[in-house]
Order: C-alpha cells, then sequence, then structure tokens
C-alpha cells in the first residue's frame, strides 16, 4: 500500500491519498494519468489490469486501487 | 416515422401499454419484441434481415465464448500448476472467436454506411492514374439505426468476452435488447447490464410510471416542436446560401444549428427514456448539462454520454493500454515526466477514438474532419493543462470562482459553435467560407438595419417563443446542474399546481408548436448516422 501511494503521489503531488476517495469522480485523476498509473502498478505488483477493470469504483480511492491489486494478484 | 409523431406517441404507444398491461407477466416481454420487431419492419421492411442475423451472431458467439470460459476454468482447476499456459491458449481461441463476432457485425454497417464512400475514392484515386476501371456506385437504404444497435452488439460479446457479464441463454432477451423500439433510431447505447434484465421482467405500467413517463415526453415535445423544428427552415435557409448573408447572420445560423440538434437529440432521448420508464426500465441519460462543461474533453462526458462512453470504454483504453502502448509509456515517463509521458499513448488512441466517432456520424470528409477538431481540441487542452494552471496559479485566479467558470463556459460553447458548423456544412470547403465570412463580413449593422434576420423563416413572435422557451429550458438545466430533481418536486406539489404545470406544457406545445404550413418538422437527426 506504501508503494502504492508513493506512485499516487509522484503522478499527483496535490493530492492526499489517504483521505481522498472520489478520485475519478472529482477529476483528481484524469484519463492521461490512469495511462501512467497502470503502466506502473504493473510493473511494480506484477499484475496485469484488464481494461474491463478500468472504472470508477476500482479507481476512485488508493483503498480501492489496492483492493484491485490484491485481487489481480490471486488470480 | 419519428418517434414525435402524433399517432405513434398518442395512439400507438397508448394501445401497446394497455395490451402489455392485460396479458400475464410472461408474455408481456414477447408483447415488447412483437412491437419493436413491427416498428422496424414498418421502418425499413425487409432489411430487418440484418437484425435478426446480428442477433443470432451475437447470441451464438457470446454463448460459445462462454462455454470457453467454463472449458478453461474446469482444466485450471485439474491441472492448476498449467493455469498460465491454459490461459493463454484460452484467451487465443476466445479472441478467434470475437474477432469473428466483430467482423460479421462490422461488416453490415460497412457495407450499408461506408462502400459508396470508399467505392467513390477508389474511384477518384483511379482516375487520378488513369485506371481504366470504376467500382459501382450502389445506393442502398441502411436498416434503421444500424449504427446504434451495431455499438449494442459489440459492446454484448466484447463484455462478455471480459467476463464481465455471462452469456444469455434465453435468445428473445437478446432479441430485446438489441431491438426495443424507443432506442432504436436514436439511441442510446445501452449495455446489457443496464437493460436487458428490466425489459425482460415484464413489471407492470404503473400509474406513477405512466405520469413521469408522459411527463418526460412533453418535455421532449417541448424542445422538439417549440424550438427545434421552428429554428430548421432558418438553419437550412443560413446553410444553403450562406454566401449571400452577412457573418452575424451565418452566425446566428450556426447557433441556432447547435442549439436545435441539442434540442431534437436530447428532445428524443427525453421520450425514449419516458417511454422505457412506463415499462420500469432505466435507460441511462445521454445528457447531462453540456454547456456547463469547462473543456471539450469534459463537453464529452455531457453530450451524447453513451457513444463517449462506447469510445472510452472499446477504443480509448483497450488502445492505449495494449502492451506495447504500456512500454511507450513508461518510456516516454522517464524522458518526458508525469504530464507529457501517457501523452503519446494517449494521442495515439485518441487519435483512433475521433477518427471512428468522425466516421460513426457519417461517410463524408465533414465528419472526418469534426473528428479531427475535436481531436486537436482535446490534445491541445491537456497539452496546456499545466501551463494554464500555473498562471492561474500566478496571478492568483481562483479556477472556481464563477466569473472564470463562465468564460470557461463561454469559450467551450465557442468551439462546440465551430464545431457543429463543420458537422451540418454540405462540404469542408463551405465549411471555411461560412467561418471565414463571420470573421471578414460580420457587418451587424447592416445586418439590424436591413432586417436580413427576418428574412430567414422567422418573424419577431418566432424569435421571441424561441428565446423564452430557452429561458425556461436554461432555468430547468441550472436547477438540474445543482441536483434539484424536477420530476419528484413536481409530483409533491399539490393537484392543482401539478395539473396546471401539465396543461401549460400541453397547450404551449398545441400553441407555440412550429407546426402544420410553413413548418417543415426536422427528421430525426441521429437516426441518420
Amino acid at each position: 500500500m506504501e508503494k502504492l501511494i508513493e506512485i499516487l503521489e509522484e503522478l499527483q503531488p496535490d493530492v492526499d491519498f489517504n483521505t481522498v476517495e472520489n478520485l475519478i469522480d472529482g477529476r483528481y485523476l484524469d484519463s492521461l494519468t490512469i495511462l501512467s498509473l497502470v503502466a506502473e502498478i504493473e510493473e511494480e505488483f506484477d499484475v496485469e489490469i484488464p481494461t474491463v477493470e478500468i472504472i470508477p469504483s476500482n479507481f476512485n480511492s488508493a483503498k480501492s486501487i489496492w483492493a484491485l491489486i490484491e485481487k489481480l494478484k490471486e488470480q | 416515422m419519428s418517434y414525435f409523431d402524433p399517432g405513434f406517441i398518442f395512439l400507438a404507444v397508448p394501445i401497446l401499454l394497455l395490451i402489455y398491461n392485460l396479458v400475464p407477466k410472461k408474455i408481456r416481454p414477447i408483447i415488447l419484441l412483437v412491437f419493436s420487431f413491427g416498428l422496424f419492419i414498418f421502418i425499413s421492411k425487409w432489411l430487418v434481415v440484418f437484425l435478426i442475423l446480428s442477433i443470432l451472431t451475437i447470441y451464438f458467439v457470446a454463448n460459445y465464448l462462454d462455454k470457453l470460459n467454463k472449458k478453461r476454468n474446469e482444466l485450471i482447476n485439474e491441472e492448476p500448476d498449467n493455469k498460465k499456459a491454459i490461459k493463454e491458449k484460452y484467451k487465443k481461441y476466445k479472441k478467434r472467436i470475437l474477432i469473428l463476432g466483430i467482423i460479421i457485425n462490422v461488416s453490415f454497417l460497412f457495407f450499408f454506411k461506408y462502400l459508396n464512400f470508399f467505392a467513390t475514392n477508389t474511384n477518384l484515386l483511379l482516375d487520378l492514374f488513369n485506371i481504366d476501371f470504376n467500382f459501382k456506385i450502389m445506393n442502398f437504404l441502411a436498416p434503421i439505426g444500424i449504427s446504434f444497435y451495431t455499438l449494442e452488439a459489440l459492446s454484448y460479446i466484447l463484455d462478455v468476452y471480459y467476463e464481465k457479464i455471462e452469456a444469455d441463454k434465453n435468445i428473445l432477451r437478446v432479441a430485446l435488447y438489441l431491438s426495443f423500439f424507443p432506442q432504436i433510431m436514436e439511441g442510446p447505447i445501452a449495455r446489457y447490464s443496464d437493460t436487458a434484465k428490466d425489459l425482460y421482467a415484464g413489471y407492470k405500467v404503473t400509474y406513477n410510471n405512466f405520469c413521469f413517463g408522459y411527463q418526460r415526453i412533453l418535455y421532449g415535445f417541448v424542445k422538439k416542436i417549440i424550438i427545434a423544428d421552428r429554428l430548421n427552415f432558418l438553419v437550412n435557409t443560413v446553410f444553403d446560401n450562406y454566401h449571400t448573408y452577412s457573418g452575424a447572420t451565418i452566425l446566428v445560423g450556426v447557433i441556432g444549428y447547435t442549439v436545435m440538434l441539442y434540442m431534437e437529440f436530447s428532445g428524443t432521448m427525453d421520450i425514449v427514456i419516458g417511454i422505457g420508464g412506463f415499462f420500469g426500465v432505466k435507460i441511462k441519460e445521454n445528457f447531462r448539462q453540456p454547456f456547463f462543461a469547462k473543456n471539450i474533453s469534459e463537453f464529452w462526458t455531457r453530450w451524447h454520454i453513451s457513444l463517449g462512453q462506447w469510445f472510452k470504454d472499446y477504443i480509448f483504453y483497450p488502445v492505449s493500454l495494449s502492451k506495447r502502448m504500456k512500454k511507450l509509456t513508461l518510456k516516454a515517463r522517464k524522458v518526458l515526466g508525469n504530464r507529457f509521458g501517457p501523452l503519446i499513448s494517449g494521442a495515439i488512441a485518441l487519435l483512433a477514438v475521433w477518427s471512428l466517432n468522425g466516421l460513426w456520424h457519417g461517410a463524408g470528409y465533414t465528419f472526418l474532419f469534426y473528428g479531427m477538431y475535436q481531436f486537436t481540441l482535446i490534445l491541445l487542452g491537456n497539452i496546456f493543462e499545466p501551463t494554464i494552471n500555473n498562471t492561474c496559479k500566478k496571478l492568483h485566479i481562483n479556477r472556481q470562482n464563477i466569473v472564470y467558470r463562465v468564460f470557461q463556459s463561454v469559450k467551450m460553447t465557442c468551439f462546440v459553435f465551430i464545431g457543429e458548423l463543420f458537422f451540418r456544412a454540405p462540404t469542408v470547403k463551405v465549411g471555411f467560407g461560412m467561418l471565414k465570412r463571420i470573421f471578414t463580413s460580420f457587418n451587424l449593422h447592416n445586418t439590424l438595419k436591413s432586417n436580413q434576420l427576418f428574412t430567414l423563416g422567422l418573424d419577431i413572435k418566432d424569435y421571441f417563443i424561441i428565446i423564452v422557451t430557452l429561458v425556461v429550458i436554461f432555468i430547468i438545466v441550472i436547477l438540474k446542474e445543482k441536483n434539484h430533481n424536477i420530476r419528484t418536486e413536481i409530483s409533491k406539489k399539490n393537484i392543482v399546481i401539478r395539473w396546471m404545470i401539465y396543461y401549460i406544457l400541453i397547450l404551449s406545445i398545441i400553441i407555440f408548436g412550429a407546426y402544420g404550413p410553413g413548418y417543415i418538422p426536422v427528421d430525426p437527426i441521429y437516426a441518420d448516422f
């Protein structure tokens, strides 16, 4: 989780990723940032994020992104 | 045929509702299916064959994909150590089946919509190289709504492929999802998971659903009959003879077209959502106050939402997150930084989205130009966003300030006007000609002095009716933007006020509606796409 927060903070330094829970709906993360984020996560955590998982509910908070990573690791 | 045909909305639909409510619950979806196919055959005759072929292909493709998923899972359970290899093997199988389903459905669309465009352009090329051969140009009438139902068909098999949903074993439910009569002409492009279950549930038409449905339909009528149909003559006159008008009059024509398009399309969506509501089907909104958007990128998340979402889910992300693109993004980020790194793969995906989006609207250079115009604006917006942000910080401009927000919306609306000018213009050359006249021969003084605006088929009463109705709609739009549920609020009022509102709506359509001699109703614009 710490590593994920590090990646997110590098992409968007002005956002408090421990508290914000509407990263997509509040437009904190736009489509381009998502592209970087997905590429970084895949490289760092050795998972593959299918495009079907790129939905607001999976990316609205650091917690939900972490849950997605955990789910993909199990598969 | 249009949903605004009084015979359809005030006779055929009520008869359908009556029969639907009288028959047993199990039969209700069949009634909807028969009515939907009846309407399709009424409009497109034997071309219904292509709708049936689309239904059959997606039904069998989806079920075969499901079978492969199950087989793969069984094998993984039997040989867990071989998981990766089994997954890869079945991914290949699934991809082949998916591609087959896509090719069949897209080829129908290509045949009816794009064959002539490509044949004409190939002939021009052959002529250029003095090759004595020409493809025959044939005039086909396309099945109604083929652009809409094809995207729905593709989304269904893609969602099954991605294992987002399971394939439906009931072919009648698949058929109803693809052919549901209010959505067939102008969308919205629904996802299987959004509507199919409710469509087939056979919910009874309740008094509340009936009232809410007709309220929404009446609101759609106000937009279409009072505004869009009234503006039709003005728009046609200006676009057909632009060179005889001043820049000011052309600008009025362009604004008029944008308003007409918005009123016609969103008015039709009101009807579609109203009819869906009768049967307890929640059809997703296709518009969300688009002119409140801050920039073009946001505009496309508020205008024709279902199309934008379709391209985002099935083109933008699959292209920009393909293996090669992800590698490119990682490399580019190291060189260009966080902001501009993903821009290269993003731009490539965006180019694919807007080329296809332009062509989806029609086979012509104006549509392709329109797509490229939107692509350029969105790309420039992304490139300059950090610069604008920094400049605002330095100048202590609060970007949430109401003045700044109004400035953003006005700027965005001007870009929309230019886009719609090219969208409606018969050729790109004419589009540039019109744009040039707006900037070089504006002549506001002479336009007003010579009463040019009153030579376009509208008199002062017409302009007055349009402006007053637009002000009322604008107030409703502001309330919606502030999250007010107007229909629920109306339903809480006492019966006198409630019926007063209904009567005002009905009477205003009857009295101020642009119908009868002297008016030509707008054809369902999006039904042609």
